[in-house]
């Protein structure tokens, strides 16, 4: 029992660092972890080296600095270079995670009737 | 000479495979098989030999070699391009056939030999009818060569010069193991295929070949495992981005054999054992071939564009027809045993030994769909709604970072499982010690770093799956009798638990920063000084490199910028890595003005942690393959 205690105080404690150590990502990382370098092979602009990504980063840069909402982001890169340049398009189609989601969900169900003894 | 013998050779070759599927005498095969691997042999050394002399009347040769290619690229350069590969390929699948009529054909039929010299026909009749490296070019350009031809004896014409091999694929010495390696692993996902459906079409309604698909699954594992490992160790070394894994198709379409055959690995233990799963495992051996047929399709069709695809006009259409073929085969076969399947045993204990096996399969399996759903996504969209989209991380993030976080929990019980169903509040109160220490560890860690709640979670469970793989290990050997397909899964989960701490550290915790700077001056990144020298620049006859060296107090390393001749691509850096167990330092260099530099400064967390991990579990089969126990 008092092995239960402290576990349960410690998993208080690691609940609790998040408020004590938070993670601080500016939004200027955020968004270029998002953005595709269109010349490079599948690397956003936050991984490519090339100097193509360089100077999109700076526009952002000056995106992030002059406060543009991130619908104004989005709207600027996607009229620019299309749809293709946001690599996290699961946030404005929700299809993307609920397909498979769907798909994953109907093969345990039928799995599982499958095997299961108790019929 | 090289053109003319290289076309025929493949014509016998492809001759005698056709021999060897109508051969009946034990005798004939015996011969046959190991005159084709002979001849794949001589296929291969007569390419290289091609690659060595500078050959440039093959189109191939022209187009992805040349003169001033250093010899180790050199002789990569035989699988740096789709037509050269597919003769490695064969190659594999040939020492495969070998392999497999060595050690388990079976003795009362030649079935399995006739589906694998199908399997090998159909492989080698690409390179017969529609595209092989050893098309002689009746185009010259000025580099390189354009038009080419299959037909012998023609009269053909040499560029002067040869194109050379892709810069990327000539940047470092992994570039010349580890496709091999992927494709051993690849290739051999054929060999449980074959043993399967080859005997359940004549023993059916035995359980042999699950012992036998098992058993043949092992060295396919190995490979595979490897091989995606030395692929992420190359990207992280080559492509200066400081990523190992892109979630880019090709390491996708490797990526699913490799959970399907780890899923597969753990189901034919417990149909062995409980008789049960029987048609879900024949699912996975099927799913395992043709997921490397299809992933070929996809990576090599030009339907989709990363940074390993190379594509040719018409083998899309060829392997999709073989995709269809080999289904239908093993639809077929799988009908015919619909009695057999039925006498599978269901689940009793869902929270024994059994389902936790199963849950297993589950995860794996669906992580398997996520990434073949989020590849071919892309696909989909453009063909249906003929949009462009772009599946990156975050999609793999949100759908198949908590299945493998199941994944680790599960693992943490593969310890002590009893037959019957787990009692959770004994399994606690047995190992509380354990969960507090793993609970005390995780604070201590965690408490100067940024937190996020899938940071904690996951450094909790995998630092416990650490501390229970490793007191298991040890109870383990301390035993006078114990087994060793046990041990070597026990070694593998932990190699496993400290791959995801790396991993997730790395995700979380690397950051990067760009810093302007001058020779001669010095900067500050993470509390280390790091001094900057002069450019130094170098001619090799394949590239010219700009060096320039670094230093912190105690060592110094280079980052540099290879510039490729005869080559549009852009020039290629390579970083400069300073390693330290948590963290690496990862320099590359972006920008060169006149003694002037634009430095990328990353601080990666985890690679080393990550690479320890991935080693301890690609040599946790070792054992196994060395002492081959029932």
């Amino acid at each position: 029992m008092k092995n239960k205690f402290i576990s349960l105080f410690l998993i208080v404690i690691l609940l609790l660092l998040p408020s004590f150590f938070p993670n601080d990502e500016s939004r200027f990382d955020e968004w270029s972890k998002v953005l595709l370098c269109p010349v490079c092979q599948g690397e956003t602009i936050y991984d490519s080296p090339s100097s193509y990504a360089d100077d999109m980063r700076s526009v952002l840069l000056t995106q992030i600095e002059d406060n543009l909402s991130d619908d104004e982001i989005y709207n600027f890169w996607v009229s620019r270079y299309g749809e293709k340049i946001i690599t996290n398009p699961i946030n404005n189609n929700k299809e993307l995670v609920i397909i498979p989601l769907f798909i994953i969900t109907s093969f345990v169900a039928l799995f599982v009737r499958k095997i299961n003894a108790k019929k | 000479m090289i053109y003319n013998t290289g076309i025929i050779l493949s014509w016998i070759t492809f001759i005698c495979l056709f021999l060897l599927f109508f051969s009946k005498k034990n005798k004939n095969i015996q011969v046959l098989v190991r005159l084709n691997l002979f001849f794949h042999f001589i296929l291969f050394f007569l390419l290289e030999i091609g690659l060595f002399l500078d050959d440039f009347s093959l189109y191939y040769i022209a187009n992805y070699s040349a003169s001033s290619t250093p010899p180790l690229f050199k002789f990569a350069s035989l699988w740096g391009s789709l037509d050269g590969s597919i003769l490695l390929w064969n190659l594999c699948l040939s020492i495969f056939m070998y392999f497999y009529l060595k050690n388990f054909k079976q003795e009362d039929s030649n079935l399995d030999i006739k589906i694998f010299s199908t399997i090998t026909i159909f492989f080698v009749g690409y390179t017969v009818f529609s595209s092989s490296p050893f098309a002689g070019c009746t185009q010259a350009l000025e580099v390189g060569c354009s038009e080419s031809t299959l037909v012998p004896f023609q009269n053909l014409i040499a560029s002067e010069f040869g194109r050379g091999p892709n810069p990327l694929l000539q940047n470092h010495i992994l570039m010349a193991i580890h496709p091999p390696m992927l494709y051993i692993g690849y290739v051999g996902m054929v060999l449980p295929f074959v043993a399967a459906t080859s005997r359940l079409i004549i023993n059916s309604e035995k359980n042999e070949w699950i012992l036998v698909a098992e058993k043949t699954t092992y060295i396919p594992w190995l490979f595979l495992t490897i091989g995606i490992t030395l692929g992420a160790a190359w990207s992280y070394e080559v492509l200066g981005w400081g990523g190992y894994w892109a979630w880019d198709p090709v390491e996708n379409v490797s990526f699913i054999p490799w959970l399907l055959s780890t899923a597969f690995l753990h189901s034919s233990k417990i149909q062995r054992n409980q008789n049960t799963l029987l048609n879900w495992n024949y699912i996975l051996v099927g799913l395992m071939f043709l997921s490397t047929i299809f992933g070929t399709f996809v990576t090599r069709s030009g339907v989709l564009i990363s940074v390993h695809a190379f594509s040719n006009g018409n083998i899309g259409t060829y392997l999709l027809f073989g995709l269809f073929f080999f289904s239908m085969f093993f639809v077929f076969v799988g009908s015919k045993n619909s009695r057999y399947f039925q006498t599978s045993k269901p689940i009793e204990n869902w929270f024994g030994k059994t389902g936790f096996f199963v849950f297993n399969n589950i995860v794996l399996f669906s992580i398997a769909v996520v990434v073949f759903i989020g590849t071919i996504f892309p696909l989909f969209y453009e063909t249906l709604y003929n949009r462009q989209i772009t599946i990156g991380r975050a999609y793999y993030d949100v759908l198949s970072g908590p299945l493998l976080l199941i994944l680790i929990v599960l693992m943490i019980f593969s310890a002590s499982l009893p037959i019957k169903n787990l009692n959770l509040n004994k399994w606690i109160n047995q190992n509380s010690f354990l969960i507090n220490l793993s609970l005390a560890f995780s604070i201590f860690i965690l408490i100067n770093f940024k937190n996020t709640y899938q940071l904690i979670a996951t450094t909790v469970f995998s630092f416990l799956l650490i501390v229970v793989m490793v007191l298991s290990i040890y109870k383990t050997i301390n035993k006078r009798k114990y087994s060793i397909s046990f041990l070597t899964g026990q070694i593998a989960h932990l190699g496993i638990g400290i791959l995801a701490l790396g991993i997730i550290f790395n995700v979380t915790q690397s950051f990067s920063n760009e810093i302007e700077i001058s020779s001669f001056e010095e900067f500050e990144f993470n509390n280390n000084v790091y001094f900057v020298y002069d450019i130094i620049e170098e001619s090799k006859p394949e590239k010219n490199i700009l060096k320039l060296p670094i230093s912190n107090e105690e060592q110094t390393k280079y980052t540099s910028l290879n510039i490729y001749r005869n080559s549009s691509q852009q020039a290629i850096s390579t970083p400069a890595v300073f390693r330290n167990p948590l963290n690496d330092i990862y320099i590359t260099i972006k920008f060169i003005d006149e003694g002037s530099y634009k430095l990328i400064v990353r601080n990666n967390y985890g690679i080393l942690i990550m690479w320890i991990g991935l080693f301890i579990s690609s040599i946790s089969f070792v054992p196994r393959l060395i002492k081959n126990e029932e």
